[in-house]
């Protein structure tokens, strides 16, 4: 499943390039933020078909490639917030044994794992509709292609700034 | 949909095994994030690596946005022909 960094590298190339040839930019009524637009979804579509629908992230972003991404998730915090209040009270008011207190650590470290486990399922493309493992797996390779792709992008983006130089 | 069917059928046997399975994907991710790879040969908590994951996300979201402004303001006036795309190709592999 995991294609070595050179070859999933070329097929972003590749592909990002076909598709920025479809692109219109010399279209003068096109304005800065359409070429934005398909710039970026260009890219985008480019890295997830690299993956040749081997990923469940790759499927889910060609088919919902406009999909807002969520920058905080409230819900998780305020129940993390009420376990942690009442652990505060616990302590206060009773002699806690270690077991009372291992117990309370491992439910706050419980709950700031499925808190973050939420906020990542977020992240990944499709990623609400998978297990844990799945998720892991998917956080993986999906990190992988996104280094790939703002690498590229990045030479891409000095290549052209240098290109644009006036000779001296 | 699929979580529902594996938490009727675990046994402590598979949960075990699922769990070890959890640990091993984590410390894979913990040397993808470069915020706590670095010197760290001790264990990081999960809590830890899942918050320091999603942040990492975020960040290469924010370049990709980021390059694709840069590259619309670059890629302004020209349509890329074939020759051009020889030529970035070669440029980007």
């Amino acid at each position: 499943m995991h294609l070595p960094h050179g070859t999933l590298k070329q097929e972003f190339v590749k592909k990002w390039i076909m598709g920025l040839q479809r692109c219109k930019f010399s279209n003068k009524n096109m304005s800065i933020f359409e070429r934005k637009k398909a710039i970026k979804l260009s890219a985008d579509t480019a890295m997830a078909s690299a993956r040749k629908g081997l990923t469940c992230w790759s499927r889910a972003l060609i088919s919902n490639p406009d999909r807002p991404v969520p920058t905080t998730t409230r819900r998780a915090s305020s129940a993390c917030k009420k376990i942690v209040k009442r652990s505060r009270r616990i302590r206060r008011t009773a002699k806690c044994g270690a077991a009372r207190k291992g117990q309370i650590t491992r439910s706050i470290a419980q709950c700031l794992v499925r808190k973050r486990t939420q906020i990542l399922k977020s992240l990944i493309p499709g990623g609400e509709f998978m297990n844990e493992v799945c998720l892991i797996e998917e956080t993986l390779d999906y990190i992988t292609s996104l280094r790939v792709q703002v690498d590229v992008m990045r030479s891409l983006a000095s290549a052209s700034a240098r290109a644009s130089e006036p000779h001296n | 949909m699929s979580s529902r069917g594996l938490r009727s059928r675990q046994s402590s046997g598979v949960s075990r095994i699922r769990d070890d399975q959890i640990t091993d994907l984590v410390s894979k991710l913990q040397l993808l994030i470069p915020q706590i790879r670095g010197g760290r040969s001790h264990k990081v908590s999960a809590s830890k690596v899942l918050q320091e994951t999603c942040n990492y996300i975020r960040s290469l979201h924010r370049e990709v946005e980021d390059l694709s402004h840069r590259l619309s303001e670059l890629l302004a006036s020209t349509d890329i022909d074939n020759d051009q795309a020889a030529i970035i190709r070669s440029l980007l592999m």
